[in-house]
């Protein structure tokens, strides 16, 4: 058979090649064209012109992606700090076996099935200052009544609260981890008297920690990444209140038509997201247990 | 074979496995079956295509109109089509055609002709993105259309597109309520102090201090930070100069007028009742139409949606009042947008398009579009007909308007977008309780970088 005559290598790249094409137009391509693109004025409607690092210099002087900066520097330590806490505390007591516990990580679990700008459009009515659910339900309880879309504080934490919304993956990823780990070290450990928080420390967190890396570095790239819900709920408001790096990448490239412009500010973003994870597995090589290490 | 498991008509691969190859009768039947329906039902053309007469040029026509607007424009498409048989519009309803054009038109699929907003123009002029139409034959002829509406078609002296309806900012209020509050409904406010006043009227707070009905509120609806200056007797930009103007004395008056609204209204009160309409701007629940604000700044479809919606409103328009000295009652002062339509470059059949762009630009057109979309024409000429049979009471009111030597149109820069969305967050800002000056300061300092960065590119295209 020719194909058996082939060189081992040449064989496998033969058969990886269609992915290998998609990957070079799709992928490599782009991002290598978006890396010119950020050193020129391009409009998408014109030829580029070469502008040498102008775009960027032009980000040190941007107030809108400085506020973008920080919008989602807090929309990412408030999602990943809360969600992280949250989807292991709900995963810690879903796997307690108590009554309805099914039918709770059912619940939890929804929220990731609905489409998020349908999930966006469902939060905006929920959020509505007089008629929605969640102030007519603070207002039975004689709690205060937050105009959540209309205060810069308010729609942060409405994005946010969207977002923590789907946590449902996360909170199925450590329920997994967690039946994960051997029984017969929390019997031991039950033996040697140490107690449930004793137990979570020492046994739990450490054994689990590999899905609790992962799920950070995930949480954190999607986090930077926020565009779809403050683009419906906010339009990036009040006040840029809302304007996350990637809603003001986009505005830039298909609003303002300055594509070079926009480019440059997608490889700063990619440059954070960069720092931050790298950050993340550093610090994960000695909190991080690893099987057999 | 078919319905036999013959053990001999098994293949074996390499290890001695056998692998059965036979095909039930069953199976070939479903599959046939799944054959033929596939044949039946495969789409050989969009079903919006299939009643196109054989024959015809097709002409694709971006268009971001829906709802009675679209049903409107499909009636003019429809009518195009009917009048001659070479040429078939096929108007494709478009969401977010800004994006979606500049994508195409970069992208080199474009459609023939797209309708777009006014200020776009600019853009697609300096970029080469569409064709002047003079390139397509068409004499410009500049008394046809208000002069405004002239302004916002052309760019650098050449005209690149024509006119598909234009709108201008009027003040509708509400007449049973200005009788409720003691106010003349026939003698409405004019300049910005009879304004406060009126506003204050109107404004009905329950015991706890809640509005119940407001008089006015610059947010509802938000669509138009950029306007308020105007009211003020300030301009955005200057085009001789290529100078922002948004930090001068008349835009910080606006501004600190517009600041001045909260804290008059109750901070807390004002933003409970504005968070409660969210985006039911134009519908059932619209706050205008819903008798829960008494005035609002806002274009002529609010008459189509209150026919629909509120048919026994008692309401009438008039143009937004302005500060008192630059008041003129024959030269009315407000905001004047069009919608155009534009022929990008790569249009596949541009002169086809050309034909039904110039199909549009007849008054008889124009009147019948802005008829059902219950706008004024943005021609000189308007019959009588079209005044008297109007279908929005105010017509009168918006065609003034349009037609004033004072129409306020937006700047004719490549930054516009940019520009209205920093205009945007000052607005929020000083709405929330910023220091005017400050935020103007700010906003102008960042578009004027924006307009000096563009004329440089532009000097180094030798545009």
């Amino acid at each position: 058979m020719a194909t058996a005559r082939l060189h081992p290598t040449l064989r496998g790249l033969t058969w990886v090649s269609p992915w290998l094409l998609g990957f070079g137009l799709f992928m490599l391509l782009p991002i290598t064209l978006s890396a010119w693109y950020s050193l020129t004025d391009y409009s998408l409607l014109d030829r580029p012109i070469y502008v040498g690092l102008e775009n960027y210099r032009e980000l040190l002087h941007d107030s809108v992606a400085h506020a973008a900066l920080k919008n989602s520097a807090i929309f990412t330590l408030a999602t990943v700090g809360v969600g992280t806490l949250l989807s292991l505390a709900l995963a810690l007591l879903l796997e307690q076996r108590l009554p309805g516990s099914e039918f709770v990580r059912a619940i939890v679990f929804l929220p990731t099935l609905v489409p998020v700008i349908a999930a966006a459009l469902l939060w905006m009515w929920a959020l509505n200052t007089e008629t929605g659910s969640v102030n007519t339900i603070l207002r039975t309880l004689h709690l205060p009544t937050p105009d959540w879309l209309g205060t810069p504080t308010g729609a942060m934490a409405s994005i946010v609260l969207v977002s923590l919304w789907g946590i449902g993956t996360f909170v199925v990823t450590y329920a997994a981890a967690i039946r994960g780990v051997p029984v017969s070290l929390y019997e031991a450990a039950c033996i040697d008297g140490a107690g449930p928080f004793r137990r979570l420390t020492t046994i739990t967190l450490p054994i689990i920690s590999p899905t609790i890396a992962f799920n950070l570095v995930m949480s954190i790239i999607w986090s930077l990444q926020a565009f779809a819900v403050p683009l419906v709920m906010t339009r990036g408001g009040p006040a840029n209140a809302t304007t996350t790096f990637a809603l003001y990448v986009y505005q830039n490239a298909f609003v303002f038509g300055r594509m070079g412009y926009a480019c440059a500010l997608a490889w700063v973003q990619f440059l954070f997201t960069l720092v931050l994870v790298a950050g993340v597995l550093w610090a994960s090589r000695r909190a991080v247990y690893h099987r057999g290490a | 074979m078919i319905g036999g498991t013959a053990p001999q008509s098994s293949a074996s691969d390499a290890q001695g496995v056998a692998i059965d190859t036979d095909v039930s009768r069953r199976s070939a039947l479903t599959l046939l079956a799944a054959g033929a329906a596939g044949w039946a039902l495969w789409p050989y053309a969009p079903r919006s295509r299939r009643d196109i007469p054989k024959g015809r040029k097709v002409v694709t026509y971006w268009e971001k109109w829906t709802g009675p607007e679209g049903d409107a424009i499909q009636q003019v498409v429809d009518d195009f089509n009917a009048s001659q048989s070479r040429l078939w519009v096929h108007r494709v309803p478009v969401n977010d055609q800004d994006s979606k054009a500049l994508v195409a038109i970069g992208g080199g699929d474009p459609p023939d002709i797209a309708g777009l907003y006014s200020y776009s123009v600019p853009q697609y002029a300096e970029t080469g993105a569409a064709i002047p139409l003079a390139d397509l034959g068409l004499k410009p002829d500049p008394s046809a259309y208000a002069p405004g509406v002239w302004q916002m078609l052309t760019h650098q002296g050449r005209q690149w597109a024509g006119v598909n309806t234009c709108y201008t900012i009027a003040l509708y209020y509400n007449r049973s309520h200005f009788r409720e509050a003691g106010l003349d409904p026939d003698k409405p406010p004019r300049t910005i102090d009879e304004f406060n006043d009126a506003a204050q009227r109107l404004t009905i707070k329950g015991p706890a201090g809640e509005i119940t009905r407001a008089g006015f509120v610059h947010t509802l609806p938000w669509w138009w930070p950029y306007m308020w200056p105007s009211l003020f007797g300030a301009d955005l930009y200057d085009s001789a100069t290529n100078r922002s103007l948004f930090d001068s004395p008349a835009c910080v008056r606006a501004f600190e007028w517009i600041g001045s609204w909260p804290t008059r209204m109750g901070r807390e009160a004002l933003a409970t009742y504005i968070s409660a309409f969210g985006r039911s701007f134009n519908g059932a629940e619209d706050p205008f139409l819903t008798g829960r604000v008494s005035m609002v700044a806002t274009g002529p479809w609010i008459a189509n949606f209150a026919r629909t919606y509120a048919p026994t409103l008692d309401y009438a328009a008039v143009a937004v009042p302005v500060s008192s000295e630059i008041f003129d009652a024959a030269r009315p002062i407000g905001l004047l947008e069009c919608d155009v339509l534009m022929i990008p470059r790569g249009s596949p059949n541009p002169e086809a398009a050309m034909e039904f762009l110039l199909y549009t630009q007849q008054p008889r057109v124009q009147e019948q579009l802005a008829t059902a979309h219950c706008k004024s024409s943005p021609m000189t000429a308007v019959s009588p007909a079209f005044m008297s049979s109007h279908p929005n009471r105010a017509v009168a009111v918006h065609d003034q308007i349009a037609k004033s030597s004072r129409a306020v149109v937006l700047p004719r820069c490549r930054s516009w977008k940019q520009y209205a969305i920093l205009t945007q967050r000052a607005f929020d800002n000083v709405w929330l309780g910023a220091n005017a000056k400050a935020e103007l300061t700010a906003v102008n300092s960042r578009v004027q970088s924006l307009l000096d960065r563009e004329a440089d590119l532009r000097q180094r295209r030798g545009a």
